[in-house]
């Protein structure tokens, strides 16, 4: 083993979030798919003798595991960032003074209070005393409001059970579902009757 | 909180995995070794980003494995001095606080860290903050009403500064004999290979609901 370059770039934890999503959905997919097969050439009555060993990467999936219930969890504003809007935000933030280290930790933190800022900005009054607002705003704009963020948490827990259960072409159609119903903006209490209403 | 960094390795393919893509065999052995590891003087290695380089497959006399010399990139958790983040107070004693963020646990805010004045309430096995009291010792802290202690109690979700990290590379040394039965399991005085070291003692940071709401006069008083 050999480094070649210790730190190449670096990762918000946005970025870092969605690959191990993509990682972990990969993983459900390929057991549910395995699952399936085996059943299949149980019920056609088929001896499995080539079968490859399953494999758990263990250390993989813990790491991937809390790694996503962190950078996941109420406290994150991951849950109200999208990739658009930190695109947008970063290009808000070129036209500040700000160093590359801080331009991250403003991602990553999304700070929405004048505190917060100063902790992540060296010397802030002095560099950007004015531009103190226009930067917090910038970052309020980055995030859909508190509102949705909190209904996607929820369409996200609801995904997660329709991947388990595995239905993952109908999740396409629930997602088209669901927005539709945000659009209504009806409250929480007719969920169950619009699903009754979607069967 | 996470960087890329770009790693070199010879890394060998059981021929029962010779079915899959070979990228995908490549990146499922790599996760196997890297992942959920310190490497020293990297960080922790979370998972395989990317496979950058590899060459073509050679068989060795001997196994039937075809090695492969690979370039990839790794996501690794490596927090840079001065960073910003979020993190879990994990437990409290009379040396500090111990920080978790999940995947990672071994880091620490030194007594030196914490906001002062502050002092560790062995009753609530939890350190306060006294802000705006001139008491300097912390027996004078503990007399203080309880109303007015702000507590940094497990749990709480805490932002804190990075201050330093250090890596420990301990070899373990020659196995003990013991009236001729080998001792094994001797953990306890192993250091963690990756620490990190911690502050609070700033303004904005610790447990992140002392801030909220809290204006930029806040900030001036202090």
């Amino acid at each position: 083993m050999e480094v070649v370059n210790q730190k190449s770039a670096l990762l918000s934890n946005y970025e870092v979030l969605t690959l191990l999503r993509e990682l972990e959905n990969d993983h459900l997919a390929r057991t549910r798919t395995a699952l399936r097969i085996k059943k299949e050439e149980e019920a056609a009555g088929i001896a499995r003798t080539h079968a490859p060993p399953e494999e758990v990467l263990e250390n993989l999936r813990t790491v991937e595991v809390e790694a996503i219930q962190h950078l996941s969890a109420e406290y994150q504003p991951t849950s109200s960032q999208s990739e658009a809007g930190i695109e947008r935000l970063t290009r808000s933030l070129a036209a500040y003074d700000l160093t590359k280290a801080e331009k991250l930790q403003i991602v990553n933190l999304a700070p929405t209070e004048a505190v917060e800022l100063y902790v992540i900005v060296e010397e802030l009054e002095d560099r950007l005393g004015g531009q103190l607002d226009d930067i917090l705003t910038a970052v309020r704009e980055s995030l859909t409001s508190t509102p949705v963020a909190e209904r996607s948490t929820e369409e996200n827990a609801v995904e997660e059970i329709v991947y388990q259960a595995g239905e993952a072409e109908d999740y396409e159609g629930w997602d088209a579902n669901d927005m539709v119903f945000d659009d209504t903006g009806e409250g929480a209490g007719v969920e169950g009757d619009l699903d009754v209403d979607d069967d | 909180m996470f960087v890329l960094s770009i790693l070199k390795d010879t890394v060998a393919v059981h021929p029962s995995q010779f079915g899959l893509p070979p990228e995908q065999a490549l990146t499922n052995e790599l996760n196997k070794k890297y992942a959920n590891k310190v490497l020293h003087d990297v960080g922790l290695c979370i998972c395989v980003f990317d496979i950058s380089e590899a060459g073509e497959g050679k068989v060795r006399y001997g196994d039937g494995f075809l090695w492969y010399k690979v370039v990839f990139r790794m996501v690794v958790f490596r927090p840079f001095a001065s960073e910003v983040m979020l993190a879990k107070v994990k437990s409290s004693d009379e040396d500090g606080i111990r920080l978790s963020v999940g995947f990672f646990d071994d880091m620490y805010v030194p007594l030196v860290y914490l906001p002062e004045p502050c002092a560790f309430d062995p009753n609530e096995r939890a350190h306060f903050w006294l802000p705006g009291s001139e008491a300097t010792s912390s027996h004078e802290l503990l007399d203080s009403p309880t109303v007015n202690r702000m507590y940094i109690d497990a749990g709480e979700i805490v932002r804190v500064r990075v201050e330093a990290d250090e890596f420990y590379d301990d070899e373990p040394g020659p196995p003990k004999a013991l009236e001729g039965v080998q001792q094994t399991g001797q953990l306890e005085n192993r250091r963690s290979p990756y620490t990190i070291t911690c502050s609070l003692a700033e303004q904005g940071l610790g447990p992140v609901s002392w801030w909220k709401d809290a204006g930029v006069e806040a900030m001036d008083e202090g």
